[in-house]
């Protein structure tokens, strides 16, 4: 009974101590090394050590991965270009262990969006830009960076600066009033981006036409159309012409071709003749045969 | 007596437990998938429809299965589906060098706390901050070099592809 009892005793202590070296083996495992908790992108970093012999330095991150043998006690140089990228590195040396982040150097970069590519002259906030910042690695900036974004139609410039806010800034800009193509920069730093936008004219202000009699039938022919800035607007827009008489109605939609829209509508002796664009209508013309 | 020899036994149990319950408790969690919700309370200036709440947590939630089966593989061609730009970029280079110095990256990813923070006004980037509980294992061959269990948070910037969200930058920060 003795004998099992002792081998009971046996069987516990042993389990004991392997706790205890398990135990030991995580607190040993867990120092720290001497490494800055962040690192400039590109800047490279050295890492003291101690101990002597040699050791095998892993280090792992956005980009890299790293298996070397060092000589302990000696300064651990990483390069410049091994830590291009920013994010999360972990360090591995000798049974110690770190992490640090790489964080994103001065402006260098920018990627802007700008929509759209095509919009009405004279509309308020229509034209949006957003612009990210990067370093010259392609890291995003994080830390907050002026961002100017300037509008530039017929010789006139709106501009407006912005503070980026995680790496982003926008701004919604009001088309100019004049047509043409608007060059829309946004810069930060000494980095700048052109996009154009094309600014064309909006809908048009008012739509007047006169009616007079062919040789088959009535010839409705609108004015020059014009946005309410002057802008002509673009041939190829669409106009309805719409005759109503006892027979029923007849519509033509016609295309604006050199500035104005014409239209042959059935011969009639007592019509109501009307024209519109889109939302806007133009003048009606009450018809009659004599005309 | 009994009850000595009971103690004896469990403590030997725990003990062998000890020594193997790491690495049964990887291969466990392995085989989850992540799990990620997407707040859009404080997105902006654009408001995030549900329909593109709901494509953004399965694009980001597959995106980051695509890089974890990446970085464990050493497989460059799993990231090109949900990766695009300097994410691809990086992250195609780290699947290389880990390939060239014989190291892989285990990550077992055990959850998202995600917000999305920006979406542009038309409509084509969104910008999320992701705090990810990770176990990551960094092995050499099949050495663990390198295990721990980390809360990372994550500056992730998606662009809308033909039917998709993909990522174009994925950066572990210090903090929001």
């Amino acid at each position: 009974m003795k004998e099992i009892e002792g081998k009971v005793k046996f069987v516990g202590m042993m389990a004991i101590v392997l706790l205890l070296m398990c135990c030991f083996a995580i607190a040993t495992h867990a120092a720290e090394l001497n490494i800055p908790a962040t690192v400039t992108a590109g800047s490279g970093l050295t890492i003291p050590s101690s101990g002597s012999g040699n050791a095998t330095l892993y280090v792992v991150g956005p980009g890299t991965a790293i298996k070397r043998t060092v000589q302990l006690g000696q300064e651990i140089q990483l390069s410049a270009a091994e830590l291009q990228n920013a994010g999360r590195y972990v360090v591995s040396l000798d049974g110690n262990n770190a992490s640090f982040f790489v964080v994103a150097g001065p402006v260098q970069s920018i990627a802007f969006l700008a929509r759209p590519s095509r919009v009405p002259a004279d509309t308020p906030n229509v034209i949006t830009g957003t612009a990210f910042v990067f370093d010259k690695y392609q890291n995003l900036v994080l830390q907050p960076q002026p961002v100017t974004f300037e509008l530039t139609a017929d010789g006139q410039t709106v501009s407006r600066t912005e503070t980026t806010k995680n790496g982003v800034a926008f701004a919604k800009l009001d088309s100019s009033r004049k047509e043409g193509a608007a060059q829309f920069v946004a810069s930060s730093g000494s980095a700048s981006v052109r996009r154009v936008v094309q600014e064309v004219a909006s809908d048009p202000c008012s739509i007047r036409m006169t009616a007079v009699r062919d040789k088959n039938g009535i010839l409705a022919r609108t004015d020059p159309i014009h946005d309410c800035a002057g802008n002509p607007v673009p041939d190829g827009t669409i106009v309805t012409f719409t005759s109503t008489d006892a027979q029923g109605k007849s519509t033509v939609d016609a295309r604006i071709k050199q500035g104005i829209a014409q239209a042959e509508l059935p011969a009639s002796n007592d019509a109501t003749i009307s024209v519109a664009s889109g939302v806007v209508v133009g003048n009606e013309i009450q018809w009659r045969g004599a005309q | 007596m009994k009850s000595a020899f009971r103690l004896g036994l469990t403590a030997a149990a725990l003990a062998v437990l000890a020594l193997v319950f790491p690495i049964q408790h990887r291969s466990v969690l392995a085989a989850s998938t992540a799990s990620i919700a997407i707040g859009i309370d404080h997105a902006g200036p654009r408001e995030i429809e549900e329909t593109t709440q709901k494509a953004l947590a399965r694009d980001y939630a597959t995106a980051w299965q695509a890089m974890t089966d990446a970085l464990d593989q050493n497989r460059a061609g799993l990231l090109s589906a949900n990766f695009i730009g300097t994410a691809n970029d990086k992250l195609t280079a780290t699947v290389q060098e880990q390939s060239k110095a014989g190291l892989h990256q285990h990550i077992t990813d055990q959850g998202h706390s995600v917000d999305a923070v920006f979406y542009s006004p038309e409509g084509s980037a969104i910008e999320l901050h992701d705090t990810a509980h990770l176990q990551i294992d960094v092995m050499d061959g099949s050495k663990v070099v390198h295990s721990e269990n980390a809360t990372v948070h994550y500056v992730a910037l998606l662009t809308a592809a033909e039917n998709s969200w993909k990522v174009r930058v994925l950066e572990a920060v210090p903090g929001f």
